[in-house]
This record gives structure tokens, C-alpha cells and sequence, in this order.
């Protein structure tokens, strides 16, 4: 590895869009990305489980990352994707409008995303970065759901 | 006679001025509330040690003004130790609107002001006054939704932003911050004493004033900003 890796390390990231925005995620956490199949719903589950699927014999539960986002309901359509993620000790899927490409982006690309408000939800927000002309959005998995939700998945 | 009548005059444009900014902007104290307060800010205003030589002063230039407001309303107003500094003298602002309020702020608290050619792109997670990010000349700003901070979130959200885009974005002295708003008006030049400042600013403490004779709030954009967190 070279010392400009090492001082600047290079990272990919898996680009999806909802709406209108671009959002990146780590692609070392992706497992696969599926076209939408059959997603049980799971009552009593939070507005922001959509259900879970069979991937091979195991139960994933699916996340309407719209939902999660804040953003408006969408129908699905040919360019939904699931796309199957590994947390720090889940597996979940997670919906979104269409999957884009792989990018490699440097740290030293990586802006901090403002947080101006006391919304937990934006501490899953890694950081900003411009793309193309437009901005990517990387989101950290990792803290994509709360322990309490965290804890809240096992019991489906 | 006369400084009686010119006094009611002065009682009255005081009166319609209230009523017009109360009917945009809620949450102002009223004038007899305002004063008394008024008071009690100068009397925290002067503790401190290194202010001890203003307090004669301070106090009675104020009792002087409240007690025979009539006989020195046509006097120029001095500048009021809790003002900012570009407050203190003449000013250049920059006039804008923001639905139906038209809003002054000095030009040395702006960088520049671009036109809106494309959406911010929203961050999720985050307020609803807060646009989302742009990126332009150079800069990413945090775009704010000036009609949210300004009239309060119930009045602001009722804007349908996809039907009523606002059109330009003033930037902030620090190139941090946009603050989206409808129109440019115009850049002109502001006497303090044509200014009815408000000096307790609890409430709203962005709401620096009022011009009195256009019916415009002077705001100052530093408190009208959020100050960013780190994550």
C-alpha cells in the first residue's frame, strides 16, 4: 500500500437513489443487492419494517428506507432494489428506488454533514460529498438503526 | 401644544407599527412590556466591572426617554450598548422579501446572493427550516428555509415549496449558510434613528428592529443562523 493510501485511504461506496438524492454505503457491508420479491409484512412491526423476505432460508427484515429518510411513499417499480446489507450483527434489507454504481471515493473527499438539529435520526448521516455535480450522501450502516431497534428486529 | 400632538403621532405610528408586525410575527412583547423590560436588560447590562464608568449614563439617557418620551422623540436616538456593532452607526442593508415581509439586514453580514437554479439537495434527519445542502462558487451551504425561522414552523410549513420555490439565497458573511428567500428588493442606506431597535431580545433575538417609516424588520442574520454541530 502506498503512503498516499495510508495517510488518504480510498473507500467504495454502493450509490442508490430515493427521490431525487444520491446516497452512498460502504460497500464492504453489501451483500447482494435483489430485485424486489415477495416482502411479508409483519404486524405490529413499526411503520418503517416493510416486511420481511425468505434469502435463502433465512428471514431478512426489509427497511422502507423512504420511510426512514423522511420521504414520501413511492410505489415500487423495475428499478426498486433490496438491497441486502450486514451490520455490526444484523442482516437487513433495505428498499431502495434504484441502485447506481460503485464509486471509490478518498477520506479527504468526505465533508461532515451539518447537524443542526437534536433528530437522532441524522447521526446515521457519515458525511457529504460532491459527485458528478451532484451530492452523495454516505450513510453509516452501522448506526442506520438504533440498539432499541436493533434489539426490536430479533423479535421478528 | 404642538410637541403634545407630535407626540400622539408618534404614540400612533408606534401603535400601527406593532399591529402590523404582530400580525407577521408573533411572540413581541408589547411597548409597556418592552420598556420595563428594557430596564432590567440595562441593569445586567452594566454589572459587569469594566462597564462601571456607563452606568450614570446609561441610566439616565433611559429615564430621560421614558420618563418625558414626548419632549425627546424628536431627538436623534442614541445607539444602544446592546446592539450590535453595525447598529451603532449608518449602514448599508439589503432589503429582501420573504413572502409578504419585507426584511432588512446589513451587507457586511452578507457574502453574496445567487439565484435558485437547483434544489438543495436534502439531508435526512435534519429540521424542516433546514433546505438541505448546495454546492456553489466553490462552497457548500446549508440552505435555510427563512420563511420557517422567520414566522415559526407553523406558518412557514404551510408553504407548498414545490409550488412557491423560493427564488434567490442570500449567503452569510462566513459562506456557511443560504438563506433562501423570495425576492431582492433593493440596497440602501439606514440611520440608526430612523431604526425603532428592540432590545430585549429574548424571544426572537434575530429581530434586531424595525424601520419605521417602511415598515421593514431589520434582522440580524448571525442569530437567525444555526450554529453547526459537529456529529
Amino acid at each position: 500500500m502506498s503512503e498516499d493510501n495510508q495517510n488518504d485511504p480510498i473507500m467504495q461506496w454502493v450509490t442508490f437513489r430515493l427521490g431525487d438524492e444520491k446516497y452512498g454505503i460502504n460497500v464492504m457491508q453489501v451483500q447482494e443487492v435483489l430485485r424486489i420479491t415477495e416482502i411479508a409484512p409483519v404486524p405490529g412491526a413499526p411503520s418503517y419494517v416493510l416486511g420481511i423476505i425468505n434469502l435463502r432460508g433465512n428471514v431478512v427484515t426489509v427497511i422502507d428506507t423512504r420511510n426512514r429518510f423522511g420521504l414520501m411513499f413511492k410505489e415500487t417499480d423495475d428499478s426498486s432494489r433490496v438491497v441486502i446489507i450486514e451490520t455490526e450483527e444484523h442482516i437487513i434489507g433495505i428498499l431502495v428506488d434504484s441502485v447506481a454504481e460503485v464509486v471509490e471515493l478518498r477520506a479527504s473527499e468526505i465533508e461532515t454533514a451539518p447537524n443542526v438539529g437534536n433528530e437522532e435520526t441524522s447521526k446515521y448521516i457519515q458525511g457529504v460529498t460532491s459527485l458528478e455535480n451532484e451530492l452523495l450522501i454516505l450513510v453509516d450502516l452501522n448506526k442506520f438503526l438504533s440498539d432499541e431497534e436493533k434489539q426490536e428486529m430479533d423479535m421478528f | 401644544m404642538q410637541s403634545e400632538k407630535f407626540g400622539q403621532q408618534v404614540v400612533q405610528q408606534e401603535l400601527a407599527l406593532d399591529s402590523y408586525l404582530s400580525t407577521l410575527l408573533d411572540e413581541i412583547p408589547s411597548e409597556i412590556e418592552l420598556n420595563q423590560k428594557e430596564l432590567k436588560v440595562e441593569a445586567k447590562v452594566i454589572l459587569p466591572a469594566q462597564q462601571l464608568k456607563v452606568i450614570p449614563q446609561v441610566i439616565e439617557k433611559k429615564r430621560v426617554q421614558v420618563e418625558n418620551k414626548e419632549e425627546d422623540s424628536n431627538k436623534p436616538i442614541k445607539p444602544l450598548a446592546v446592539m450590535p456593532d453595525w447598529a451603532q452607526y449608518e449602514f448599508q442593508a439589503l432589503f429582501f422579501k420573504v413572502d409578504k415581509l419585507i426584511l432588512a439586514t446589513p451587507l457586511t453580514e452578507l457574502l453574496r446572493t445567487i439565484k435558485v437554479e437547483k434544489a438543495p439537495t436534502k439531508i435526512p434527519g435534519q429540521p424542516s427550516w433546514f433546505m438541505g445542502l448546495l454546492d456553489t462558487h466553490e462552497q457548500r451551504i446549508g440552505v435555510l428555509d427563512t420563511g420557517q425561522l422567520i414566522f415559526g414552523k407553523t406558518i412557514g410549513q404551510k408553504r407548498d415549496l414545490e409550488k412557491q420555490p423560493f427564488q434567490r439565497i442570500l449567503i452569510t458573511q462566513d459562506g456557511k449558510w443560504g438563506l433562501a428567500c423570495d425576492e431582492i428588493l433593493s440596497i440602501g442606506k439606514l440611520e440608526p434613528s430612523k431604526v425603532r431597535w428592540r432590545t430585549l431580545r429574548k424571544k426572537k433575538p434575530w429581530l434586531i428592529g424595525t424601520v419605521i417609516d417602511e415598515l421593514t424588520a431589520v434582522i440580524d442574520v448571525n442569530h437567525l443562523v444555526p450554529h453547526r454541530k459537529t456529529s
